[in-house]
């Protein structure tokens, strides 16, 4: 059934674009990076770490691609994997310093490096300072640039499936069981008297988020054919962990939910600028203080003791403090 | 050569003028750290309703000087009993969800901040005109006097949390919550204290930077983003630590940014706290 329904949506995805409108095919495609961005930073959401600087790690990527394409002429196709393997290295390097120590150190560097890539992107004339890189290419498949809507759409869209497939099926391997565990200073404590090397794997966990965050950022860029430093900023961090907090952190389908709602949402309210942080921060609370397991544990609420389903048993519980 | 020294003798001078106020902010998250073991990101905004605080009291209203901060002092008193209360409270020991919320406050304090304030920078003029002069550096008085206020200040902070009953009961819940309840200390109210204090420091802070910069309301960004600096290089949780390092950060943003450059100086900034992160990672005067 459920299976059934999944292959309905790809289907819908793949095959009913054509007929879309130009908006609603643009609205489909920032929804799919989003869901993206915030499923990426799922993985590390549910071994109970914040990050408040991913869009550092989005622009790494978008930045990285953007220069391959228009200083060196390099494809995008290489773009997008370099995209995500910078983020991923950087991201390596300040995990390995900081995921040792308490959830909140990592949360507050990650944030200060964000920014200070901000503030690189915005000095330096090589990454082109405050105006940005302008004229990024779209990648071009047989000869032919993928300039319309629809034909980069299929690029995301493939992107897309191929990276939420893959953060789908990490939770279940034994890697995924394992960033679990970490999740309360107990449980990882638990988990390195069994020899498990936390920070290891907490680094790991790190990289692979910032992978695919990197990846999309670049998918992103070369979407928009323009970056600047004002493109990825700390809203962009906040946006992502308010979708992954109103969907719910207790099920993989939580973060897809909160950022298919919100950034829906988020386009209708974009022409009244402040007011869409307004409404995501007010929604954000409210779900905080009133459904403390996101609006994908609404369903279960209503019908309690129903089908059983296959969810994770993080909900309320990676809230315990990592702290003590 | 000596054009360098004297630029870095100016540099030393404003960088430490700067870092008390920088320890101002970074203080109020250290304390509300300490109780409630969250790092608060709505306080950026609370320094951002400061300055914005003096901009209509002082200048709009025309209050005097000494109300303008008396308002200011009351209201963020007021503004962090009542986040304690509706938020904080109910989420004390949800780690997650704590910072969370935090973030959402900060949110739609600034979003209200934009649509109320407008996007116009709003400048305020200068409480005291003047400048001091110590040999070849030159001091204007009115950074002289922000700090001074900051360093009276720091000291009743000091007095607060190491000579008063209250700053006993703060310690003892930092030290052991669980303990510390057992033995009859209201934890809830200690935190309400503690929020009510760490909102009155930055909102003080902002008022007196005030005349120094433009203000809008996305000024609190840059300040939470240095207070967050300060806390890991100075050890979350220490309040001497913070003051060594919120004069320590000001100093480096404000030498290296007359060597280096504002954005470069960001980055040395940086590299310390990752430097101090590796040496001694619970922070300079952190505990372990």
């Amino acid at each position: 059934m459920k299976r059934g329904l999944l292959g309905l949506l790809i289907a819908a995805l793949a095959l009913l674009p054509p007929l879309g409108k130009p908006y609603v095919l643009h609205v489909v495609i920032v929804v799919l990076i989003n869901v993206v961005y915030a499923q990426a930073l799922y993985v590390i959401m549910r071994m109970g770490y914040l990050s408040f600087g991913h869009a550092g790690y989005i622009a790494l990527g978008g930045y990285t691609s953007a220069l391959l394409a228009t200083k060196l002429a390099i494809t995008p196709w290489i773009g997008f994997l370099a995209g995500g393997i910078v983020a991923g290295v950087f991201a390596w390097a300040l995990g390995a310093v900081t995921l040792k120590l308490r959830g909140i150190y990592f949360s507050l560097s990650v944030f200060a490096f964000a920014e200070v890539v901000n503030a690189a992107f915005r000095a330096f004339e090589v990454f082109g300072g405050p105006a940005g890189i302008a004229g990024v290419p779209r990648p071009a498949l047989l000869g032919t640039r993928l300039n319309t809507h629809l034909q980069f759409y299929y690029v995301v869209l493939a992107v897309a499936l191929v990276s939420l497939f893959f953060l789908y099926r990490l939770q279940w391997t034994r890697f995924g069981f394992t960033l679990l565990a970490l999740r309360t200073r107990e449980t990882e404590r638990l988990a390195e008297s069994l020899g498990i090397n936390a920070a290891r794997y907490k680094t790991l966990a790190f990289v692979v988020s910032c992978f695919f965050c990197g990846l999309m950022g670049a998918v992103h860029v070369h979407y928009l054919r323009f970056v600047s430093p004002f493109v990825f900023t700390f809203f962009l961090s906040n946006d992502l962990m308010i979708y992954v907090m109103v969907g719910g952190l207790g099920s993989y389908w939580g973060p897809m939910l909160g950022a298919v709602l919100l950034t829906g949402l988020g386009e209708q309210l974009f022409a009244a600028g402040y007011y869409k942080s307004l409404v995501y921060a007010v929604v954000l609370l409210v779900v905080i203080l009133a459904l403390p397991g996101g609006l994908i544990s609404l369903p279960r609420i209503l019908r309690r003791g129903g089908a059983r389903e296959r969810v994770l048993p993080v909900a309320a519980d990676v809230a315990a403090a990592r702290e003590r | 050569m000596d054009v360098y020294l004297h630029l870095i003798a100016q540099g030393l001078a404003i960088g430490l003028l700067t870092g008390v106020l920088y320890v101002l902010i970074a203080l109020g998250l250290t304390l509300i750290y300490g109780i409630l073991h969250i790092v608060n990101f709505a306080h950026g905004e609370i320094y951002m309703l400061g300055a914005m605080g003096v901009f209509y009291c002082y200048v709009v209203f025309k209050l005097p000087f000494a109300a303008t901060l008396v308002v200011i002092l009351l209201l963020s008193l007021l503004l962090g009993l009542g986040v304690e209360r509706a938020f904080f409270r109910s989420l004390r020991g949800q780690w997650l969800q704590l910072v969370v919320a935090s973030v959402g406050l900060s949110l739609i304090i600034q979003s209200l901040g934009w649509i109320a304030f407008g996007i116009q920078e709003k400048n305020v003029p200068s409480f005291f005109t003047g400048v001091v002069a110590f040999g070849g550096v030159r001091l204007p008085t009115e950074r002289l006097i922000a700090a001074a206020v900051g360093v009276v200040l720091v000291a009743l902070l000091y007095a607060l949390v190491y000579r008063t009953k209250v700053g006993l009961a703060m310690r003892a819940i930092e030290e052991d919550e669980e303990t510390a309840r057992m033995l009859g200390i209201d934890a809830d109210r200690v935190a309400a204290l503690a929020c009510a204090v760490g909102f009155a420091l930055a909102a003080l802070a902002g008022a007196f930077v005030a005349p120094i910069y433009s203000l809008n309301p996305g000024m609190g960004l840059e300040a939470i983003l240095m207070s967050f600096l300060i806390i890991i290089v100075g050890g979350l949780g220490s309040i001497t630590g913070t003051v060594l390092a919120g004069l320590l950060v000001g100093v480096l943003q404000s030498v290296g940014g007359v060597l280096l450059g504002a954005e470069a100086a960001y980055g040395l900034v940086f590299i310390v706290m990752i430097v101090v992160l590796v040496v001694r990672p619970a922070g300079l005067l952190g505990k372990a």
